[in-house]
């Protein structure tokens, strides 16, 4: 009895040694990450408008605030400066957790922080006033691609540290580790290589093939960092959180290792029907279609562990905004398939069902596993409790309606508009159809936008007081529903 | 340590095989890409396809001012539903009912271009073939869609590029680029709108954009059709 009681208070000093440890660096990039997601929503906000009103905000002092202009600030901000903060944030936190090691070089972290930030700050400024790359996702500057891409791999380079030492000593290797382990080696080596292709050997290059790149770059990105740091949240939190180890191991391996098989295939079926030669949009949509399977495997996974815990989702915050997010990991898999498949492709091919894949990838996704993650991680570094089950609840209503309404209205709207295009009898009409159609859509991605700023002003002001050391004083964590049968999980 | 050079070996192949088979070898053998020559038997016509490439110089405006958010540069097949080659006007021939359906877009059409806009969405038109469509405006109409987008069609939802042009005051006689703008559209009485060199260079590059050459091999079963 004796050595499991040192056990357990060793143990809980070395997590409160991890969480000192990794303190500063995680809330620094948690709370940046906040602000730019509430610029980006800002951004995605106005430039939903611009597509009916194109007059809305449209003086001669606004001129930057064109559609063109606004659409890759707004997705800009919302992939480099939220998702992906918010993205190494977690995967600092996890690794220390799942490793059991501390962060060294705390410090190294937060200038590579700042840097990133400088950059994104540099980057959105030069879209909006000098203009873009027009390289979809790849929009900023091409200068400022050597500052993301050494900040990142000064991160990377600390989880990959941690990972090596854990090793040393012999602790296990678990499946949230493995996810979080990949996305460090996939992301630089993705970006790197869209970057050098595009910007340092383009000259050399045909310039389909370098288009076709850039779409690699965009579903890689999803597929190999969006993806795989989502799922190594979901991994962590959800048996954390239900008390009920992962179903099966094996399915585990097999979930991650299909996506890294499949996962690097993807892209080239944006421009299907293209200049490219055929095989490689071919190859793209199929392999869209086989994703389906690694993805039903970890769904089935999480659905077997949480079996029987499934009302837990009413009181944890955590638990909730992960479940939410781990479902559109299904649904993201099953859009894309639509999207690359040529029989439904070709019809939503260009339209704005492609804004809502990717919506539905960043945002119902991955935003929301990390909204799960910070919750959980926040009050553990900051030593305070979240102030009000209130604003937690009101975030995830908004969030959950507002990117629910989002993406089904973009698909929706995006069926509206490819059907107006490719309609046999529009053949010697002007454009119009397709804008009268999808203006409806139009306005309900407006909507959609308001009801997540909503619930993101009030995530960014609730997440600055937790940082600042503002929130509620207690031992007892911040629950949807106090409910006394509950009461020993933690949050 | 085993178990990190094991993942990392794994990592390295499953994700270097996908990057090899489509970034790098396809980056290489497009660089052995050339022009073909028509021949002159076969084709009826002299030269090499594809013969002049884009005005680049405007084409740097075309990607600063972000129009692939909205326009695409490409025609995709006619077939699994998709009309392309059918729609007015997106190709060369702008007679009601062209004789031929417009050319799918090859690897070869962008061989001049470092990076091929071919579009992040299709909420406008095509531009692939846009030079053929703006042959009988004149430069000013085309500058005046620029300026005002709803002065032309007025369900338009394109925005304003007004930041490329100068409002001046009217002076003698007026500006001969002075934009033909409608009295709604216009800033101020006595002034005119002018286009910057920006503007000039944009609308060059959007004349210039005309990718439908016949491909070698091809032309004969297209003149005959024409006949």
């Amino acid at each position: 009895m004796e050595t499991t009681e040192t056990t357990s208070l060793e143990d809980s000093l070395r997590r409160a040694a991890i969480d000192r440890s990794v303190k500063g660096p995680v809330l620094f990039l948690f709370a940046n990450a906040a602000l730019w997601l509430l610029a980006a929503t800002v951004l995605g906000l106005v430039s939903s408008v611009k597509l009916y009103a194109p007059d809305f905000l449209d003086s001669d002092w606004t001129w930057f605030l064109n559609y063109a202009r606004v659409q890759p600030a707004h997705m800009n901000a919302l992939i480099y400066g939220w998702a992906m903060q918010a993205g190494m944030g977690t995967m600092i936190w996890l690794m220390a957790r799942r490793t059991g090691q501390l962060l060294k070089g705390g410090s190294t972290v937060i200038v590579a922080t700042v840097f990133w930030n400088i950059a994104v700050t540099l980057g959105l400024l030069a879209i909006l006033f000098t203009g873009t790359t027009s390289m979809q996702w790849l929009e900023f500057p091409k200068y400022l691609w050597p500052i993301f891409s050494i900040s990142f791999l000064m991160i990377a380079t600390r989880l990959v540290g941690m990972f090596a030492r854990a090793k040393n000593e012999g602790e296990g290797f678990v499946i949230t580790t493995y996810y979080i382990l990949g996305a460090c080696f996939w992301f630089p080596w993705i970006y790197l290589t869209a970057n050098l292709f595009l910007h340092c050997f383009a000259p050399t290059l045909n310039g389909a093939t370098a288009a076709g790149i850039n779409a690699w770059y965009v579903s890689s990105l999803i597929l190999l960092f969006f993806v795989p740091v989502g799922l190594g949240a979901c991994y962590y939190f959800i048996p954390k959180i239900t008390g009920q180890p992962i179903h099966s191991n094996q399915l585990s391996t097999l979930g991650f290792w299909g996506l890294a098989i499949l996962g690097g295939w993807t892209g080239f079926q944006k421009y299907m029907g293209g200049p490219l030669p055929a095989w490689m949009p071919t190859i793209g949509g199929a392999v869209m279609l086989l994703l389906l399977v690694p993805a039903g495997i970890v769904a089935l996974n999480f659905h077997i562990s949480t079996e029987g815990r499934h009302s837990l989702i009413q009181s944890s915050p955590t638990l909730r905004f992960v479940f939410v997010g781990s479902f559109c990991y299904l649904a993201l898999s099953a859009v894309g398939a639509l999207l690359g498949t040529f029989w439904t492709g070709s019809l939503l091919q260009f339209t704005y069902a492609e804004y809502g894949f990717h919506i539905l990838a960043i945002y119902g996704f991955f935003s929301m596993t990390m909204f799960g993650a910070i919750y959980y991680i926040v009050p553990r570094l900051s030593g305070c409790e979240w102030l009000s089950a209130r604003l937690i609840r009101s975030h995830f209503w908004f969030s959950v309606y507002g990117t629910a309404a989002l993406v089904v209205c973009m698909l929706l709207g995006g069926l509206a508009q490819g059907a107006s295009i490719n309609a046999p009898g529009n053949w010697d009409l002007p454009f119009v159809g397709s804008i009268t159609n999808a203006r409806g859509y139009l306005i309900g991605r407006t909507i959609a936008w308001a009801f997540i700023l909503w619930s993101n002003a009030w995530f960014f002001i609730h997440l600055v007081l937790m940082v600042l050391g503002l929130g509620r004083r207690s031992v007892a964590p911040t629950l949807l529903h106090h409910d006394e049968s509950h009461a020993p999980v933690t949050a | 340590m085993t178990s990190l050079r094991k993942f990392v070996i794994g990592i390295t192949i499953s994700f270097g095989l996908p990057w090899l088979v489509l970034i790098v070898v396809p980056a290489i053998s497009a660089q052995k890409l050339n022009t073909l020559a028509y021949d002159k038997e076969r084709d009826g016509i002299d030269g090499v396809y594809p013969g002049t490439g884009i005005y680049r110089q405007g084409q740097l405006i075309y990607a600063k001012e972000g129009c692939t958010q909205c326009h695409t540069q490409m025609i995709r097949p006619g077939f699994a539903g998709m009309i392309d080659p059918w729609k007015k006007g997106w190709g060369s021939d702008q007679t009601p009912i062209p004789s031929q359906p417009t050319r799918e877009s090859t690897q070869r059409d962008y061989m001049y271009e470092p990076y091929a806009f071919l579009g992040v969405q299709r909420n406008g038109p095509d531009l692939t073939n846009v030079g053929y469509r703006l042959a009988d405006k004149s430069r000013s109409e085309i500058h005046a869609h620029l300026y005002s987008p709803q002065s032309v069609n007025k369900w338009s939802i394109m925005p304003s590029f007004r930041h490329l042009y100068k409002v001046q005051p009217i002076q003698g006689n007026g500006s001969p680029k002075a934009l033909p703008l409608s009295a709604d559209f216009m800033p101020l009485k006595g002034f005119e709108v002018v286009p910057s060199a920006e503007a000039e260079e944009l609308v060059t590059y959007l004349l210039s954009l005309k990718k439908d050459a016949p491909l070698p091999g091809h032309v004969v079963a297209e003149t005959t059709a024409k006949k």
